[in-house]
This record gives C-alpha cells, sequence and structure tokens, in this order.
C-alpha cells in the first residue's frame, strides 16, 4: 500500500512543552483514519504540521511523498477543516461557498448545494451571526463538497445536534465510496464514528499510544465482570489494562481471550463483554471513565 | 507525486499566475466591505460638501475677493479614504490569511496576491479620484468652490496628482499589511514592542534634528522637495515595509 502521509521522528516544541514529541506513523491511501486523543493531547497540531500551516521543530513529514509547508503541489490537494476556523468578520456564507472552488480543483458545485439544503445553512448570514452548529456545517460543507484527495476533520461538528451529525456521517461514507481518498478524522464522540473508521491513531501528551487498525482494537480486549473474588482468580496471571471494583462486584478489561478462556470465564460464572473502542481509549490514556469528557 | 498512484485523482497545482488571481478574487469577494463602502461614505463627505457649499454660497457670492478666499479649497475627504485603505489591510492580513490557509494556499501565493489586489486599487482608485477631481477643476468646484477630490495641496499637474495618490495608497496599503504581520506573528506583545519600538526611533530622530539644530534644514530640504518629491520619498519605508511583512509572515501560523 501507498502512504497518504508518511512522519518521521516529528517533534513541535512550544517553549519547553513538547506539542508533539517525537512521533512516526504513516496513514495509508484511501482510508478513514481516526486521529483520537483528548483535549491538548496534540491532535490540532499534528494537524496543522501535515497541512503546512504550522512548522516542525525537527523531524520529517511527507504528504503524497512531498513536504507539505509552502509546497502549492500538495497543499492543492489537501484540505483542513479545523473546529477553531476564523472566518474575515464580514464574510457572509455565501462569499464562502463562492470562494471555496477557486481553491479547491475537485469541488462539485451539486453537491455542496444538496448538503447546504440539507444541513438548511442560510447562505446569506453573516458567519458570524451563525449559530455553533451552522458555524460546523459550514466547515463539513467544505470538506465535503471539495473532495480534496486528502481532507482533514478537526472536531467537525461541535454543537450539531445529532440529526446533523449523522447526516455528516452518511454523506461522509457515501461519497467517500463514490470518490474514494483519504481521510483523518479527529473527535471526541468516539463511538460514533468507530464504525467509520478503518485506522486508528490515539495521540496523548504529544506521542501516539495507540497506531492500528480498528478491527484489531475492536478484538483485543474484553472485559470481564462477576463476584470479585471470582474476578480476582480469573484475571491471575494475566494482564490487567484496567480495574474497578463496587462493593462485591469487580469489573476487569483484559487483552484478547482465547476460547478456552472464554469457557473458563463461564464456567467461573463472569460475564463477558467487548471494549467498545472508547473505554479502550479512555483507559489507555489513563483517566477514570467518570472523568473523561464525553461531549454532545 | 509523479511515479506513485493515490487513489483519488491528484490534481496537479495551477500555475503561480491562477494561484495568485483566486487569492485577489477571495480578497474581493465581498464586494461590499472591499468598494462599496469606502465609496459610499465618499460619496456621503462629497454630498455633505456639497450642501455645505450651497450654504455658504450667498455668503461668498457678496464678498468681492473671492479669489483669496480658500477656506473651502482643503476636504480631509482624501485622506479619510487612505486611513479606511489601512484598515482594510490591516484585515486582509488579520483574518483573511488565516481563512486562506483553511484553503491551503501557501504563504508566498497568499503574500504577492495581497500585494497585486492593493496595487489594483491603489491605481484604480487613483484614477477614480484624479478624474473626479479633473471634473471638480472644470466645474469650478462643482459649481459651488467645494474641493473635496482635489483638495488645494495636491497641485494642477494631473498626473503628478495621480502618482501622489497611487504612491500614498501603497504607503497605506504596506504600512497597514506590515503592521498587522507583526500581530498575527507575534500577537499583542509583538504591538507592544513594534509601536515601542517605533515610538523610540521618531523620538531619537527628533532629538537628532533638534541636537544639531536642523529643522530648518529639513524644512529647506521638504520646501525643495515639492509635495511630489517628499511622497515619493514614502516609496523607501513601503518597500521596506513589502520586504519585511513577508519575511514575518512566511513563518508565521494562524491562531486558533
Amino acid at each position: 500500500m501507498t502512504a497518504a502521509i508518511e512522519v518521521t521522528d516529528l517533534t513541535r516544541r512550544f517553549g519547553s512543552t513538547r506539542a508533539v514529541d517525537n512521533v512516526s506513523f504513516r496513514i495509508e491511501d484511501g482510508t478513514i483514519c481516526g486521529l483520537l486523543g483528548r483535549n491538548g493531547a496534540g491532535k490540532t497540531t499534528l494537524m496543522q504540521l501535515l497541512t503546512g500551516q504550522d512548522f516542525a521543530t525537527s523531524g520529517d513529514i511527507r504528504v503524497f511523498g512531498e513536504t507539505p509547508a509552502e509546497n502549492a503541489r500538495v497543499l492543492q490537494n489537501v484540505c483542513f477543516i479545523k473546529e477553531s476556523q476564523k472566518y474575515p468578520d464580514d464574510f457572509r456564507v455565501k462569499h464562502v461557498m463562492k470562494s471555496a472552488p477557486w481553491f479547491f480543483q475537485n469541488w462539485d458545485a451539486d453537491f455542496a448545494e444538496t448538503l447546504i439544503d440539507d444541513f438548511r445553512l442560510p447562505l446569506d448570514r453573516k458567519v458570524k451571526k451563525l449559530s455553533r452548529g451552522q458555524l460546523s456545517s459550514v466547515g463539513v460543507i467544505i470538506g465535503l463538497a471539495s473532495r480534496a484527495p486528502l481532507t482533514f476533520f478537526d472536531e467537525p461538528y461541535l454543537g450539531l445536534d445529532a440529526v446533523a451529525r449523522h447526516l455528516f456521517y452518511d454523506r461522509l461514507l457515501a461519497d467517500y465510496s463514490l470518490h474514494p481518498r483519504t481521510v483523518v478524522l479527529s473527535t471526541h464522540l468516539i463511538d460514533e464514528v468507530s464504525n467509520l473508521l478503518e485506522h486508528v491513531l490515539v495521540i496523548d501528551n504529544g506521542r501516539i499510544i495507540i497506531d492500528d487498525t480498528a478491527d484489531n482494537l475492536r478484538g483485543t480486549t474484553t472485559t470481564v465482570v462477576g463476584k470479585a473474588s471470582a474476578v480476582d482468580d480469573f484475571a491471575h496471571n494475566r494482564t490487567v489494562l484496567h480495574r474497578e471494583r463496587i462493593g462485591g462486584i469487580s469489573s476487569v478489561t483484559l487483552g484478547a481471550l482465547s476460547p478456552a478462556d472464554k469457557r473458563e470465564a463461564a464456567a467461573a460464572d463472569l460475564e463477558l463483554s467487548p471494549v467498545s473502542l472508547q473505554q479502550l481509549i479512555v483507559q489507555k490514556t489513563g483517566s477514570p471513565a467518570s472523568e473523561t469528557e464525553i461531549s454532545a | 507525486m509523479t511515479s506513485t498512484t493515490f487513489s483519488a485523482a491528484m490534481k496537479t497545482a495551477p500555475g503561480m499566475r491562477t494561484r495568485v488571481v483566486n487569492v485577489m478574487r477571495l480578497h474581493l469577494v465581498n464586494r461590499f466591505q472591499m468598494i462599496l463602502a469606502p465609496w459610499m461614505i465618499m460619496s456621503f463627505i462629497f454630498a455633505v460638501s456639497l450642501l455645505i457649499g450651497l450654504m455658504f454660497q450667498p455668503a461668498r457670492a457678496s464678498r468681492p475677493d473671492r479669489a483669496a478666499d480658500f477656506t473651502m479649497e482643503f476636504n480631509g475627504a482624501v485622506l479619510y479614504f487612505l486611513i479606511y485603505m489601512l484598515v482594510l489591510a490591516v484585515m486582509a492580513i488579520n483574518q483573511v490569511f488565516p481563512f486562506a490557509q483553511s484553503y491551503s494556499v501557501t504563504r508566498r501565493d497568499f503574500y504577492v496576491g495581497t500585494i497585486l489586489t492593493f496595487l489594483t486599487l491603489s491605481i484604480t482608485y487613483s484614477i477614480v479620484i484624479t478624474v473626479l477631481g479633473w471634473i471638480e477643476d472644470a466645474t469650478n468646484g462643482w459649481g459651488l468652490d467645494v474641493s473635496v477630490f482635489n483638495p488645494g495641496f495636491l497641485g494642477p499637474n494631473l498626473l503628478e496628482r495621480f502618482s501622489i495618490l497611487v504612491v500614498m495608497f501603497l504607503f497605506f496599503f504596506m504600512v497597514g499589511m506590515a503592521t498587522a504581520s507583526v500581530y498575527v506573528r507575534w500577537g499583542a506583545y509583538g504591538m507592544y514592542v513594534f509601536f515601542g519600538a517605533l515610538a523610540l526611533l521618531i523620538l531619537g530622530l527628533s532629538w537628532l534634528t533638534t541636537a544639531t539644530d536642523s529643522w530648518i534644514a529639513v524644512g529647506n530640504w521638504m520646501a525643495t522637495m515639492g509635495l511630489l518629491g517628499v511622497v515619493m520619498w514614502s516609496l523607501a519605508p513601503s518597500g521596506l515595509a513589502i520586504i519585511t511583512g513577508y519575511l514575518i509572515l512566511r513563518r508565521s501560523t494562524p491562531r486558533n
């Protein structure tokens, strides 16, 4: 397979903090990749580096085989939709929709129009006056209709209601299958998008802590719930990723279980359940589930 | 990008000329703000000036020394226009630059497009003002001795007037652009340092002039240069602003 993005030993320092800390990974061409992590983990900085908006302190970035910074040949094929995107003060939605096609050669005007209807976006309103959800839909529409060979969505649906979010997922999947391209999706709503993702990168404190296919990740862990003593017996000699206990009931997260393991667990009257991508990431990024932000 | 094939059809970038023209179109896409609004305000100032002219007409007509009366000859309309352009330049860097980054425009393409936009506006607006000033002269100040588009200090020569206007427009555009890029790159602290340094520079130059007792020499120099000469000298800071503006912006990152 060819890599759309190839990053080697990438570091971005701001003063003494390392927003991105010696990171190496590749994103295969023609996949939807999730870039997940907590607030301030370094997701946006990483995407800014990949799209030439920021400059690396050290390390190497290849996007479609070339360095992206100030490289019109590469950037021509890249679209970065940022949650915090600022628009010129006096711009109306129509100014954005009119100018976007000048910069994205794959722009599909009909598709854009359909999306504007779907999201009920008022064209004549000033961008400044849009609600949070409407503002997000401006980005979503540009990201989809531009059909850039490499599209980044950074927290694209802040403030969008459930209907609009599902509209986005549906449109993205449908258009992605008709027009294959590489999509990097960064979000907090991990469970909502986990079916979309083919590959998952999890960044924490500037470092990549998970880099795997979504299928592998879904199969790698299991939660075992039952009487505390039985759970402890079962977990003994196995690697415990996470442990919780309420009264006499215990729950542990373990690595992949073999069929024999599962029979043993059933015999001990233990309940097994797969761990969702979101739970997995919550546990890996090291904070109790109760404290983790699950927005919208 | 040539040897490997990717799932999506890669687009080869259009030539730099197309990319730069697209940046210019982006600057001008909001016609109201860039073109209509300044001229609407200009028209309003013009209308008010005409009304004032009308108001004083009876009084002026009764005065025998009409020629010596130049109270209506100076008007700040053109200066207002220049300040508006400075504001446009600041917004172009402060607001359109981060937006253009989201359209994956390189800083270099953006900068060249921005300068060409301002150059185009400078020339177009200078032509319009010069032509209106010429009509103003020919009609004796719109029949009311009113000077709006030919403020007295610009002199009678049309070509000279046009040159002065273009160079002044450029000065305001470029200075606005360079100052705003300091802000985009270094934020509020950058502004403190920049204006602090500017104040010290002006103080230092004044001090030097006073200490060497050269104010009269400076005045004489300006008198010999004439307005055209002095204005032409502003090309030096304008050019400096273009170069430093680019050096600052080429490493700037749009803020979140």
